[in-house]
Order: structure tokens, then C-alpha cells, then sequence
């Protein structure tokens, strides 16, 4: 091999290496706690960071330096590390460089998980938030302040779906020299790849989409490697001595993979919210068919918007493919193969028939969950986001006649054919 | 660490522990486009086994202030300079690809501290085709590609690392951006015009070792043969997987055949 590999190709191979002992093809599932060390200065040099290798699975694990290695490789980031879900990943990711009396940008078109991270859990380690509609992108730079050490969002918002200004943000954080840190869940690396465009980390809760399957919960951090740390003092956790490994300076031994490095020595070994070995081995399986997988979840999503938009029981139809969405030209700039297979949409008729729309279909799972090979759907409003308040929920563009639809891989023809009872359903419900 | 050559902010990482003159040093130099972190998974390990480590980026190379040098005899004696400013002694270098013609020329012309030379992946001279040197200049981007995929073996391309979670050749990516417009094409310009290797190499007289990478696509097995012909009694050793990016893609390996041959020539108490 002679030349950098394509996506498909690095979605199947990247990060293993065949099994010298045995040749099995698949990546094995190195169930183990612990590690057998040769010698006692392999073992100390180990645990110095002077070499690679694993020593406890709390920390790295073989099998899920597979999975992280791959994702590494799709995302073009120069490291990754993975962990227990989505939320682990970035809660890790925000300790890494954030402290007591830190401030982040965030949008306010996020995962309620993420949003009550901000606004209810960080808030009591001494970090704060100021919330921007992610559509304000001026919004971004003039809520920075002196303490602003982070910026933060998705690029398809949830539930709302608007689309972040990836280049124009990424250039507020160059300027002000504040990371640009996207849950990139919704997108994948085979729809958008945002290092691409000058974000610095992505977060993925592994979980959707790219496992696809719904077995198994993950999460993981990928380092773009292109971020400046040592250009400011502002990031001590990176360009400071770390005591516990022997005053170690992160940013002038490991350069573009600091701050994965800084997660895996600091919040892998403190706090531990690693990956099973077992869930990377699902991950993995669900990885090797990511672009076959995203391309039906596409092809779906189109023909279910065709019909939703024009069907009778439905009052609006929201997604960045459709030309009357706010966010369709930012769209077509970074996801020009499609926008995610996530639709909102509002039944006619208000709450209630959006009830009974969700308690009659039956091919689509109504459960907490998105990017599943099969189609979902929940209520944001009393499930996802039910945990915010008020304020928020229009904030963030929820209403309570939205469905949140999570486009899945069924025949198109059976979906609309289960969605036709639920609106008939919803239909009987308005004439009584 | 920070200081100053020629009134000019060098960087150079230490490996984790003080730089200690009074220490045997270990001086890493790093090849075209690259810098210190290069030598990461071999730097440290020598810092905490009694050595004063220096890797140094060189002159516009990631920390350190610019402009990048334009030859490799200005590289050795900007290198003097580095070792005079920092009272090195007890010297042994470690070197990779363009770093090997620095430390040829740096060892012939300032032989007094030197106690011993490890050439990682080089040739007696290193020429570089004219393909790489017009895409350094008018497409860094499909330089580094070419750099990148001649330079790591098949496990660099399927983005295996020996850290777990790395992906060497993302990483090298990264740094070697960084390092552009400017620096690689100079490099790879100053690789190109050097032809000063077998007088060079004729004047060494400390022990020297030649770890040769067994599928290495940028230095041609002629030129490394005419390293080992060229060189005082060599140590060789060839390690047979392993591309042109051997101290990452074997560094494992790499570091017990440094350990032994450094250990033996240029002991630390």
C-alpha cells in the first residue's frame, strides 16, 4: 500500500492488525482486566508513558484500540479515545481542559443530556455556560468572555436540526484561541468530516449510527490534533507539568495528540469510564458497514420527507434537505451527500394526536434512542428534553406537537404503511 | 524547553526531566517536515534512564523561530551552536533520515563531544525526486501525501500505533502542515543538494550503528548501502518490516537496539 486509503476501506481495516497468533480476521475480544508484563522495566515505562502498551483495560484495552483507532482514521483526527457512552466522552473531554471558574460556549440546540451537563451539573464544579442560538454565529463571538475556554456544539442540532457555521465558528475560536469542540453524532465522518473545517475534537455517542445496531453503548473523543495549545497559557492541563506522571508537559511530548493524551491520564485513570472490550467488538461490527448503512438511512429519509410533506395529518415537516429550512444552504455546504436521517415533524391536531399517532404504529419503536438500524420515534417535549425547562425547550425549538423521527434501514413502503395507521389514528382523535 | 541560538527561540522537549549538561547526552534529530515529537516514544525513555535528552526542532520547524535552514552543512553548524549553547557533552545522536546527513556533517566537522552516532532509515545522501520537491513548493498538501504514504509501511496506512488510540500517520499529517509552506520544501531542497556524505562519513571515528528499515520507500537500498560501506566498522541492523517512519512504526524494536548500542558506547551512571 502506497497511498492513503479510502473510507469504505478504513472503515473495515483501520486499527487492527491480524491476529499474529491465530489469524482471526474479525478483531478479537481481549476480555481481560490486566496484562502480563515481560520485565519490570517494560512494566515501569508503561506506566511512565515512555512507550505504548496496555496495563489495565480501565485505561486502554486492545480491542477498543481497535475501534478507536478506526475512528480515528475515518475522522482524520490524530488520536481517539473511547468511552462508556456519549455523555462519558463528553463530560472527559470538557475536564480536559476545563477548571473551576471556566466559561464555555455552547448552542442551545443540543442533546437535553448535554444541555442539563451545562446548565445543572458543570455549574457546581465552578464551569459556566452562556447558551447561543446555534443560527447566531455572531451570537458565538460576542458571547466569548476572558474565561472562555471552550466552544461547543452539534452540527445537526437536536431536535431542531439546524446547522452549525463550522468554518465561521471554528474562525471565532482560531481568533479568540478557544478550541471548537462538535458533537459530530448526527453527521458521522461519512456525511461531514469537521476537521475538515477547522473544528478542533469531535464527540460521538458511537451508540447511533455509527454502531447502528442498538446493542451496545459507547462513546468517544477524537483529538483533531490541530489546535494550537502552546500559542496561550490558558490551557495549563495541557502545557503545564502534570504531576502524576513524573511533571510530564502533554503538549511538548505528544504535540497533536495532547489532549487525548491529557483524557487518557487524567479522566480514564481517575474517574474510568471506559469502554467494554465486548461493546467495542459491536461497535466495530457495526463500523465496517457505516457508509452502506448511512446511505439507506438517506435514500429513506428522502423519500419520507416527499411523503410528509404532503401528507394531510401532518402541519410541518422540518429538516435541512428541505429548501424551506433555515439551515439548507449550510446543509448542502457540509453535507452535501445528505443531512442525517433525524426528522421533526408535527402531527395535526396538537399533543394529543401526536400521542396517538406515536401509541399506533407499530414498525417504529417509540423509545429514546436515534440512529438505530430501525425506525424510532419519541416525543421530545415529555421524554429527551423533558428535563429542561421552559425557557429552554423553545430554545432549543421544541414544540409539543413534535415527533422526532429516526429515519431507519425497513423497506421505505412498510414504514409509510405503519405511519398511515398512526395518522389515521390521529385523525379519528380530531373528529371526536 | 526555550533558548536562544544566534538570537533565536529554539524549542526543543527534554524528554520529561531537566536538561542536565553534566549528564551523557542523547540528541535526537528529526527529518524534512517534521519535529520533536518525532522522537517521543524514545526521548523519554532516555531522559529517565540518566540521560540529558535534547530533541531540538530545527530553525522554523513547529516551535522553534525561523527561518528554516537552507543546507545541511548550515543544519550541522546551527547543531554546534545548539550544543555550545547548552554545554552538551558525551554525545551520542540519534538520527533519522535528513537528521542522518546533519549528523554526518555535524560529527566530521565537530568530532569532540561526539561519543556515538545511531543512523535510523538514511542513505549516504538522500536525493529527492523531482516530483516531491514540485509538489513541496506548489502543493504542500500532495507532498505530504506522498511523503506520508511512500514513508509509513502498511501498518502506518491502516493508521495502527503503537500508543493505543494514535494514529500515526493522522498524527505526522498534523504536524507536518504545520510545517509548510516553507520548511518542508527547504528540507527537502537542502536533502537534495547534499553530496558531502562520503567525506563525511570518511572522517567519523566513534562508533556508529545503521538500523535500516526493511520496506523503506523514500531512501533507496543503494544509498544505504553506500552508508554502511562508507562508515567505520557499522552496527547494522535491518529491521525487516518496518517503512521509513521505523522509529514509530517499530518503536519497540527501534529503542532496545539504541538502549543496547548507547548504553555500551556512552554509559550513564
Amino acid at each position: 500500500m502506497s497511498r492513503f486509503l479510502n473510507f469504505d476501506t478504513l472503515s473495515l481495516h483501520a486499527g487492527q492488525t491480524v491476529d499474529p497468533e491465530h489469524g482471526a480476521r474479525a478483531a478479537p475480544i481481549y476480555q481481560t482486566t490486566s496484562y502480563v508484563f515481560p520485565d519490570t522495566d517494560t512494566a515501569s515505562s508503561i506506566f511512565n508513558l515512555e512507550r505504548g502498551g496496555h496495563a489495565y483495560s480501565r485505561i486502554t484495552n486492545p480491542t477498543v484500540g481497535v475501534l478507536e483507532q478506526r475512528i480515528a482514521a475515518l475522522e482524520d483526527g490524530s488520536a481517539a479515545v473511547c468511552t462508556s457512552s456519549g455523555m462519558a466522552a463528553t463530560f472527559c473531554a470538557i475536564i480536559a481542559i476545563l477548571s473551576q471558574g471556566d466559561h464555555i460556549v455552547a448552542s442551545t440546540q443540543m442533546y437535553g443530556g448535554n444541555i442539563s451537563l451545562m446548565k445543572n451539573t458543570l455549574p457546581r464544579f465552578g464551569i459556566t455556560t452562556s447558551f447561543v442560538d446555534p443560527t447566531d454565529t455572531d451570537g458565538f463571538r460576542n458571547a466569548i468572555q476572558d474565561n472562555t475556554k471552550l466552544i461547543y456544539g452539534e452540527l445537526i442540532g437536536n431536535p431542531g436540526l439546524d446547522i452549525l457555521d463550522l468554518e465561521a465558528i471554528a474562525k471565532i475560536g482560531s481568533d479568540h484561541h478557544v478550541p471548537f469542540m462538535v458533537d459530530a453524532t448526527f453527521n458521522t465522518p461519512y456525511l461531514c468530516r469537521c476537521f475538515d473545517y477547522g473544528a478542533n475534537m469531535t464527540i460521538h455517542s458511537v451508540t447511533k449510527w455509527m454502531g447502528g445496531h442498538g446493542a451496545a453503548i459507547g462513546g468517544v473523543v477524537v483529538d483533531g490534533g490541530n489546535f494550537d495549545w502552546g500559542a496561550t497559557d490558558k490551557y495549563p492541563t495541557i502545557t503545564e507539568p502534570y504531576a502524576p506522571f513524573s511533571g510530564i508537559n502533554l503538549w511538548e511530548e505528544f504535540g497533536p495528540s495532547a489532549f487525548a493524551t491529557r483524557i487518557r491520564a487524567e479522566a480514564m485513570r481517575d474517574i474510568g469510564p471506559s469502554m467494554s472490550p465486548m461493546n467495542a467488538f459491536l461497535l466495530l461490527q457495526g463500523i465496517e458497514t457505516l457508509s452502506l448503512r448511512m446511505d439507506k438511512h438517506l435514500s429513506n429519509t428522502m423519500e419520507l420527507l416527499d411523503y410528509l410533506s404532503d401528507h394531510e395529518q401532518v402541519s410541518w415537516v422540518n429538516h435541512p434537505s428541505l429548501p424551506s429550512h433555515s439551515s439548507h444552504d449550510l446543509a448542502r455546504k457540509y453535507l452535501p451527500k445528505g443531512a442525517g436521517s433525524i426528522v421533526s415533524f408535527g402531527v395535526e391536531g396538537g399533543r394529543e394526536a401526536g400521542k396517538a399517532f406515536i401509541e399506533n404504529v407499530e414498525l417504529a419503536s417509540h423509545l429514546a434512542n436515534v440512529g438505530d438500524a430501525k425506525t424510532l420515534i419519541i416525543h421530545p417535549a415529555t421524554t429527551t428534553h423533558s428535563r429542561i425547562d421552559a425557557d429552554a425547550l423553545a430554545a432549543a425549538g421544541i414544540t409539543e406537537d413534535m415527533v422526532r423521527l429516526s429515519v431507519g434501514l425497513e423497506d421505505v413502503t412498510d414504514i409509510k404503511a405503519d405511519f398511515e395507521n398512526g395518522f389515521r389514528a390521529a385523525k379519528r382523535l380530531a373528529k371526536l | 524547553m526555550y533558548f536562544d541560538v544566534d538570537g533565536k527561540q529554539v524549542f526543543a522537549t527534554t524528554g520529561g526531566k531537566p536538561f542536565d549538561k553534566d549528564r551523557p547526552a542523547v540528541l535526537f534529530l528529526h527529518g524534512s517536515g517534521l519535529d520533536h515529537t518525532f522522537w517521543g516514544l524514545h526521548s523519554r525513555f532516555f531522559a529517565f534512564r540518566n540521560y540529558a535528552v535534547l530533541v531540538p526542532d530545527l530553525p522554523g520547524h513547529t516551535n522553534s523561530e525561523g527561518p528554516a535552514l537552507t543546507s545541511i552543512e548550515a543544519m550541522a553548524d546551527w547543531l554546534n551552536d545548539v550544543v555550545v549553547a547548552l554545554d552538551a557533552r558525551d554525545i551520542s545522536l540519534v538520527a533519522h533520515s535528513q537528521g542522518c546527513l546533519m549528523a554526518l556533517e555535524f560529527a566530521s566537522r565537530y568530532p569532540g563531544h561526539v561519543r556515538s552516532i545511531s543512523f535510523v532509515a538514511s542513505g549516504l545522501a538522500t536525493p529527492v525526486n523531482d516530483v516531491l520537491l514540485d509538489a513541496a513548493e506548489n502543493n504542500p498538501d500532495a507532498a505530504i501525501a506522498m511523503m506520508l504514504g511512500w514513508g509509513f509501511g502498511s501498518a502506518g496506512q491502516l493508521h495502527q500505533g503503537p500508543i493505543p488510540g494514535n494514529s500515526m500517520v493522522a498524527g505526522g499529517r498534523k504536524v507536518m502542515r504545520g510545517n509548510t509552506p516553507t520548511a518542508l520544501v527547504t528540507d527537502l531542497k537542502a536533502c537534495n543538494a547534499y553530496d558531502n556524505g562520503k567525506q563525511a562519513a570518511a572522517k567519523i571515528a566513534c562508533p556508529v550503528q545503521v538500523i535500516v528499515a526493511g520496506k523503506d520507500r523514500m531512501v533507496p537500498a543503494r544509498a544505504t548501502a553506500e552508508l554502511i560501506e562508507h562508515l567505520n566498522e557499522p552496527v547494522v541492523t535491518v529491521i525487516a518490516k518496518s517503512g521509513h517512519m521505523l522509529p514509530q512504526e517499530a518503536p519497540d524494536q527501534c529503542r532496545s537496539l539504541l538502549q543496547a548500542f548507547i548504553f555500551s558506547n556512552n554509559p550513564a551512571t
